[in-house]
């Protein structure tokens, strides 16, 4: 796959976005847990403030999926504060569908968003990966990140909005 | 014990970085602490801040009596912090990310961290207002896994081990290897 072009995203793009994070969710056997709309996307992400920023990936017109698909992989980003080193990027979704992939696209998108990361003077990026997906942490591992969870033990916790709202109106 | 809390300013950010030192020297990580005062005050503190903060006080007549560290002097009012910026799951949209929530060693049992991370989960219904009904969906936060006691306090409130119990581990790339990213040299 000679052309593929790493853009970023523009309002228009947020169906394909959708369409997108709702292919991972489901490689991720949590498609239900998508709730996220369109709206939202356009509204949170192309806003006065964003809460998020977003790469696209083109490939040309005949290499278009079989449903007429061109967007064919993104990378959705924001930034976080870590107190002892400052600003981070943190990747919160990368996902190149399956049939184009072995083609150095996820790789090229790894290389702008850390071009990203030095440019907005961020120390680090983190992401978080399931454990079981041994082939991304692969991918990972041969670019030289570290496990953190493994390494240093750290583990994720979250409160949902119904314990939240709880701890809210005590 | 009386505390109040309020939202954090630029000249609390000494206090905070001195208790951001106290929490690593906890997390046996004070190797990593890379900056100071004067960045938290740049960062937290410009038109579009990182991050937010809480911070936790007590009377002059409570003010603190113990060293937590070597070479720290006594007499603080400012005995705790919980730190917090928003976030954005593809999933559900909105959310915060609790950085750290820290109570010195002598003022826990009072209801300080309790009272922290209530008001954080407060500024989470605030912001349901600014954003015109639009929900936070969650709140995240990260925990050493030899850190019983955190686990337990965020536990009995309803927190998930996400690691436990799906899987997910924390990535880092940093230093080299993100610069060796953006030069696409891969590691054999």
């Amino acid at each position: 796959m000679a052309n593929f072009i790493i853009r970023t995203a523009q309002p228009n793009d947020v169906c394909d976005i959708l369409r997108l994070i709702k292919e991972l969710a489901k490689f991720e056997e949590m498609e239900e847990q998508v709730i996220l709309t369109e709206k939202d996307l356009l509204e949170d992400g192309f806003g006065d403030q964003p809460f998020y920023h977003c790469l696209v990936v083109d490939v040309p017109k005949e290499k278009q999926t079989s449903e007429g698909h061109t967007v064919i992989a993104f990378a959705m980003y924001y930034f976080t504060y870590d107190p002892w080193i400052g600003k981070l990027l943190y990747l919160e979704d990368f996902f190149v569908m399956p049939e184009f992939r072995g083609f150095g696209i996820g790789s090229e998108i790894l290389k702008v968003l850390s071009e990203t990361a030095v440019r907005t003077r961020c120390s680090s990026m983190h992401f978080i990966v399931a454990e079981n997906n041994t082939k991304s942490i692969e991918f990972y591992k041969r670019r030289g990140a570290a496990d953190l969870s493994s390494e240093e033990g750290w583990r994720l916790f979250a409160i949902d909005k119904e314990e939240l709202l709880k701890m809210a109106t005590k | 014990m009386n505390f109040t809390i309020r939202a954090a300013t630029k000249v609390d950010c000494k206090d905070i970085s001195r208790m951001i030192m106290e929490l690593a020297l906890f997390e046996k990580m004070t190797d990593q602490v890379k900056i100071s005062s004067e960045e938290l005050e740049r960062d937290g503190f410009c038109p579009n801040p990182l991050f937010e903060c809480l911070v936790a006080e007590v009377p002059k007549e409570n003010k603190s009596k113990e060293a937590v560290s070597l070479h720290v002097p006594l007499g603080f009012t400012t005995v705790g912090y919980g730190l917090y910026f928003y976030t954005y799951s593809t999933w559900k949209g909105r959310s915060m990310y609790l950085e750290d929530l820290y109570v010195m060693p002598e003022f826990r049992g009072f209801g300080i961290g309790k009272g922290l991370l209530s008001t954080v989960a407060k500024c989470k219904a605030l912001f349901v207002q600014v954003a015109k009904e639009k929900h936070c969906a969650r709140l995240q936060l990260s925990v050493l896994d030899w850190n019983a006691p955190s686990r337990d306090f965020y536990a009995t409130r309803g927190a998930q081990d996400l690691t436990v119990k799906e899987g997910w581990h924390l990535i880092r790339f940093d230093g080299q290897s993100l610069d060796d990213l953006g030069n696409d040299a891969q590691k054999k």
